[in-house]
């Protein structure tokens, strides 16, 4: 009974940590590493830096929001960088080949259509046969990238139309330094919008509610007249659009559309969303978080160089700490119900899951 | 309570059929809920009551029949049509998600119903709050529901039945998991529920609770109607008649047992904090003990501690008179210790597998011969004999255990332990969603194999059962044993005193 | 499993019985109605690309690709197909391939220039069981942090599967490394009766796994593990025990798929076989696997093996881009899985 006075006692910022999802602990993290990376290399502690490290999350920031609305929902999606390639690459392949520059806002619009119907694809599979989702998106990938090529095109573009291309080298806020010109990259702002609104999205619309109800227990949701099929096609064709917008992105700053480019970084970026607190099984996790995820992710690359320690090492560190965290967060997960009273005990829930 | 001689009816099912797959759950069944009344709907597990409930609630749709419910004529529901109607449910299961909050729990359902597009974590907060204080309860608000006890959560999900203005409730098993206390609560809140003129359906197989609340009770029995009328003009005999459609066998027949028959099972001074105390408890070959008490006074957990489950913290177990230590399941099946778990379905049964799948799957190790290799003709020698013996009526030995009725599917779980030949075993709930022919069948086979030698504890909230077949009844208090009756001094009327002193 | 021993007793007791053995017969081509479904797709895939093509598709160089590239996917597809049965996954397969053959790699040419190529090719069995080795030690890593400390399977080998290949990254620095013993190479190219050496440890490893799960307890444990945890504790199954059992017994696959690797290309790397981890997930649930657990056949993920390899080949003996091939893939899995849904619906109801 102490528990709820006491986290009244408590107040502001404090009465929230860790966050639902931990986040208080990996922004706690992040700083860490930050502030021992600042310490060993001196340079680190940089704007440039830090406009680096966004740079460099700016892609796997957006993935990994699509990626946190489906595990929210209760699924996996392998599929999502597959539709960014269709998307992004079909719709500079159309306009290019009809010698058309359809324009900032179209080239974008068209991707992000191409992907809605993509992510529709996988929401009717999903929704209407009750697949499950990681086996559907193993299944769409393999087919969206191979439809790609056989129908779209399999040639490498090294010149993007020029309304994107003037894009990879127009920044939002450019700053000299001693060590030069350093600036912030413009698709930041696009990326941060859509960041708050799918904050907004999740925590205040029933759309967002519903996702995560229907992650937290499905028939549940079915019985309180949520529904769940539209909710779950609905989801994944604003997956599909997100996924298009990042392929855009990724595009832009690669500067070319290569048919063959975002390959095998699903598991990666599900990693990243895992590390920022979300849960696998669904209904649990934040933006907040996932941005912190990504971002630490990002942070230990960058700095991994910075202080010698060669590139090879990332994956393993970013391996490691995805162990750390899930293993913590296994290992006292299993404490409490060890000694827990009988009151634990809850037949029926165990028997409707 | 003043019910009028011909109020219309809130809600009335006309000659609703439901078929699954050839087989009918709910044949021509129709049935009227009056205004403010508690209405009962008794039965057997698989007398059709589930199937009822998701039909109101738009949860399944009926092949025919009509639904009438305010007035308003529907061939099906579907869940959004059914909650705008004012029927609300509150599952056994309770249906909750238990990822979100309590207060989200409560208020969202209704704040999507009212046709909202936007979710406000600030506004439903004081929806819920309204609702809790008004039942007078002390929630948690911000607690996840994941974190809740079983009490808790259904209180939760009766506040999210109320807090949307519900005409009709339907209430689903609602006591299976509360304790004394909690049961009377309950039902002081049916009371409140009624004086505000909600309807009520009341789902229940317990008749003591159906005479308890209701006013008026309806009857199935393999998905038929059998009868409808007021609540007082049926005694407990006489609905558990309706519902099984036969005279019930509740003659006490146990076997003596010499007073120096070998010891089974001898429990000293076990305990373990905040659950149980000092039990000691003695079980001798052929000997059948009967445990009982309340929900939450520890017979569960005693049992489950003596299996290693949860083991004991503090005191001994000897099995035939060695000492055996049980940290573990492992541990108590080594030493010769069987347990029937209550919760059959997730905790018994591997559903999807065979009958021989199941009943191997405690002894399978035992056939491992040369090079570790099974030999499977032993074992299905050995699964054949013990099927037999118990019965487990069923075309073959590879059909999935999901296609047995309830009572042939606790003979697959006897089966399993039967194949370890344990020397004591425990059974928690052995009839609990058994139809009555079969529970008689399963007292017999208990008595047979305890004149064979075998140490057997029952532990039961079924009283004539425990009458029926135990030698001693042993009474758990507040995790403790606090009385033992033997010989003439167990009868129904002494255990249910001493059950509620 | 104990369908089959349920249908041998039938027949045991003969006469009266009879019409038993007749449902259990029945029954069984429904319970194994994927084994009926892969072998079906296989024949008539075989049948097609016979027809479209006879000359390529039926040459012997053709038939030599299929027997010689399905082996390793096999291994894997069946090491994912364990870990699926009961009741998880390993991401992190391939990248205990990987290490294995790095690890023979790397001591091979580590010896051979030390002590000479001779001494080198002479330890070929030591340094192959160091490569099983190595996949034994991961796979019991997986096992530690899944049964001991807990973690869902699927969260653990993701982890585990970035920490290896990292850690493989590390030490090749990036680089594909040559250098294999030479009896390895000599494995690769050698047949019996016209099927290649390393097609036969496909079969090899496809019965020792098909015994593990039909004639040893742990087998059953497995499959109890998987259908129903819950039941399986309280039956008195050790889950600690078993999953470590069982992701012990995947690396062992998982090496020996990397020593498969060694021996069709004498070269290793961190990056061989990065599309393998989702294609082998598939080919295990085509094959009848159950991704939820409980359920599971041998033959069933070989024939699906087999079948996606006939595909491969059929399309490349059309002519038909690799890309294609991937788009047929994507085709089978759906709607096998939505055939599946279907006829469940039909019967089940």
């Amino acid at each position: 009974m102490s528990t709820p006075a006491l986290r009244q006692r408590r107040s502001g910022l404090l009465s929230r940590w860790p966050g639902r999802n931990n986040e208080g602990y990996l922004a706690a993290l992040l700083l860490l590493v930050v502030a021992v990376m600042s310490a060993a290399a001196p340079a680190f502690f940089s704007l440039h830096t830090f406009f680096s490290v966004i740079r460099g999350a700016t892609v796997p920031w957006i993935f990994a929001m699509g990626v946190l609305l489906v595990l929210v929902s209760g699924g996996i999606d392998v599929s999502f960088p597959a539709i960014a390639v269709f998307s992004a690459y079909s719709a500079v392949a159309l306009t290019t080949a009809r010698g058309v520059d359809a324009g900032l806002l179209g080239n974008f619009a068209l991707a992000m259509a191409i992907g809605c119907l993509l992510g529709l694809v996988n929401g009717i599979l999903i929704a209407r046969f009750r697949l499950p989702t990681l086996i559907v998106t193993l299944g769409t990938a393999g087919f969206f990238r191979g439809a790609m090529i056989t129908f779209v095109g399999a040639t490498y573009i090294a010149q993007l139309p020029r309304s994107l291309a003037e894009q990879s080298t127009r920044s939002v806020i450019s700053v000299n330094t001693e060590a030069g010109t350093t600036f912030l990259h413009v698709l930041v702002v696009p990326v941060l919008i859509l960041t708050v609104l799918i904050a907004l999205g999740l925590k205040h619309t029933m759309f967002g509610r519903a996702a995560y109800a229907i992650g937290g227990d499905p028939e549940a949701a079915r019985r309180v007249g949520i529904p769940v099929q539209r909710t779950q096609v609905v989801l994944y064709v604003l997956v599909g659009a997100l996924a298009a917008f990042g392929g855009m992105v990724f595009m832009i700053q690669g500067q070319a559309a290569d048919p063959q480019m975002l390959i095998g970084i699903e598991l990666d970026t599900i990693a990243a969303v895992v590390l920022g607190g979300a849960s696998i099984f669904g209904g649990r996790g934040s933006v907040l978080g996932t941005v912190l995820g990504v971002l630490l992710v990002q942070v230990i690359n960058n700095s991994l160089v910075l202080v010698g320690v060669p590139t090879a090492w990332q994956r393993a560190t970013v391996g490691l700490l995805l162990l750390l965290g899930v293993g913590a967060q296994a290992w006292a997960g299993r404490r409490p119900r060890r000694a827990a009273p009988a009151a634990v005990k809850a037949p029926a829930v165990k028997a409707a899951a | 309570m003043d019910i009028s001689p011909a109020p219309r009816p809130v809600l009335e099912l006309r000659d609703i059929v439901k078929t699954y797959g050839g087989v009918h759950a709910l044949d021509t069944v129709s049935f009227t809920l009056l205004p403010g009344e508690v209405h009962c709907l008794a039965g057997e597990n698989g007398s059709g009551k589930s199937t009822l409930i998701k039909i109101i609630s738009g949860v399944e749709t009926p092949d025919s029949g009509v639904i009438v419910v305010g007035g308003e004529r529907h061939a099906s529901m579907t869940p959004a049509s059914a909650i705008a109607a004012g029927v609300q449910v509150i599952y056994q299961d309770f249906s909750l998600f238990p990822n979100l909050s309590v207060a989200e729990n409560i208020a969202m359902p209704r704040q999507r119903a009212v046709g909202g597009r936007f979710y406000s974590a600030r506004a439903a907060r004081p929806i819920a709050q309204g609702i809790v204080d008004e039942l007078g309860l002390a929630l948690d608000l911000d607690a996840d529901v994941a974190a809740l006890s079983v009490a808790d959560k259904q209180l939760t999900a009766i506040c999210r039945a109320l807090v949307s203005d519900a005409q009709i409730i339907i209430m689903d098993e609602p006591t299976t998991a509360l304790t004394g206390a909690e049961v009377t609560a309950l039902f002081a809140l049916v009371r409140r529920l009624q004086s505000r003129g909600v309807s009520l359906i009341f789902v229940s197989h317990k008749l003591d609770e159906v005479l308890r609340v209701s006013q008026r009770l309806t009857v199935l029995r393999n998905g038929t109607w059998v009868a409808t009328g007021a609540a007082g003009d049926y005694d407990r005999d006489a609905i558990a008649g309706l519902m099984t459609g036969k005279d019930i066998d509740t003659s006490r027949v146990v076997s003596a047992v010499p007073a120096d028959a070998a010891i089974a099972l001898e429990v000293k001074g076990l305990g373990r904090p905040g659950a149980f105390a000092d039990v000691d408890l003695v079980v001798r070959c052929g000997e059948i003990v009967g445990l009982t008490g309340l929900l939450g006074s520890g017979r569960g957990e005693i049992a489950e501690a003596i299996f290693g489950v949860r083991p004991a913290t503090t005191g001994t177990i000897a099995v035939g008179g060695h000492p055996v230590r049980i940290q573990s399941i492992p541990d108590a099946v080594a030493a010769g210790i069987g347990y029937v778990p209550e919760d059959r379905l997730t905790q018994g049964l591997f559903l999807d597998d065979s009958i021989a799948d199941n009943v191997v799957a405690a002894s399978v190790t035992a056939f491992a011969g040369r090079a570790r290799l099974l030999d499977r003709a032993r074992m299905l020698a050995f699964i054949q004999s013990v099927a037999s013996r118990l019965r487990i009526k069923a075309p073959n030995l590879s059909l999935a255990v999901r296609s047995l009725s309830g009572g042939n599917a606790q003979r697959v779980v006897l089966a399993k332990w039967l194949m370890t030949n344990p020397k004591v075993l425990l059974l928690n709930g052995p009839t609990v969603g058994v139809d009555v022919g079969s529970k008689s069948e399963i007292l017999e086979i208990l008595r047979t194999q305890a004149s064979a030698g075998m140490g057997v504890v029952v532990i039961s909230d079924d009283i004539p059962e425990l009458y029926s077949a135990c030698h001693r009844v042993l009474i758990v208090q507040g995790g403790r044993i606090v009385c033992e009756l033997a010989g003439d001094a167990v009868r129904v009327e002494t255990i249910e005193q001493r059950i509620a002193a | 499993m104990m369908n089959r021993i349920a249908e041998a007793d039938g027949m045991r007791r003969g006469g009266a019985e009879r019409r038993d053995v007749l449902t259990d017969f029945v029954r069984k081509i429904h319970v194994n109605r994927s084994v009926g479904q892969m072998a079906a797709l296989l024949v008539a895939a075989f049948a097609i690309f016979t027809i479209l093509r006879p000359a390529v598709f039926l040459g012997s160089y053709n038939l030599q690709v299929i027997a010689l590239a399905a082996p390793e996917i096999g291994i894997l597809a069946i090491a994912m197909m364990v870990t699926m049965l009961s009741g998880g996954i390993d991401l992190s397969v391939v990248s205990i391939a990987n290490a294995s053959a790095i690890t023979i790699s790397m001591t091979y040419t580590a010896v051979s220039s030390r002590a000479g190529v001779e001494l080198a090719n002479s330890l070929a069995l030591p340094l192959v069981l160091l490569g099983l080795v190595v996949g034994v030690a991961a796979g019991a890593i997986n096992g530690l942090l899944i049964a001991k400390v807990g973690i869902t399977p699927i969260l653990a080998t993701l982890g585990t599967m970035q920490l290896f290949n990292g850690l493989e990254l590390v030490v090749t620095g990036g680089r594909t490394l040559y250098g294999a013993p030479a009896g390895l190479s000599t494995l690769g190219t050698t047949t019996f009766l016209g099927v290649p050496a390393i097609f036969l440890i496909l079969v090899v490893v496809a019965v020792a796994i098909g015994v593990l799960l039909d004639r040893i307890s742990l087998g059953f444990r497995i499959r109890y593990q998987g259908a129903n945890a819950e039941a399986s504790r309280f039956s008195g199954i050790s889950s600690t025990r078993t999953l470590l059992a069982t992701y012990t017994i995947v690396g062992l696959l998982g090496g020996i798929a990397g020593v498969v690797f060694l021996s069709r290309n004498p070269s290793a790397s961190a990056d061989y076989g990065a599309s393998y981890t989702l294609l082998v997930i598939v080919i295990a649930v085509l094959g009848g696997t159950n991704p939820y657990g409980g359920r599971a056949t041998v033959l069933g993920v070989v024939l699906a093996t087999l079948c996606l390899q006939v595909v491969a080949s059929g399309f490349t003996a059309m002519r038909l881009s690799s890309q294609q091939y991937a788009m047929a893939q994507g085709v089978i899995l759906i709607g096998a899985m939505v055939l599946d849904y279907l006829r469940g619906r039909g019967s089940s109801r």
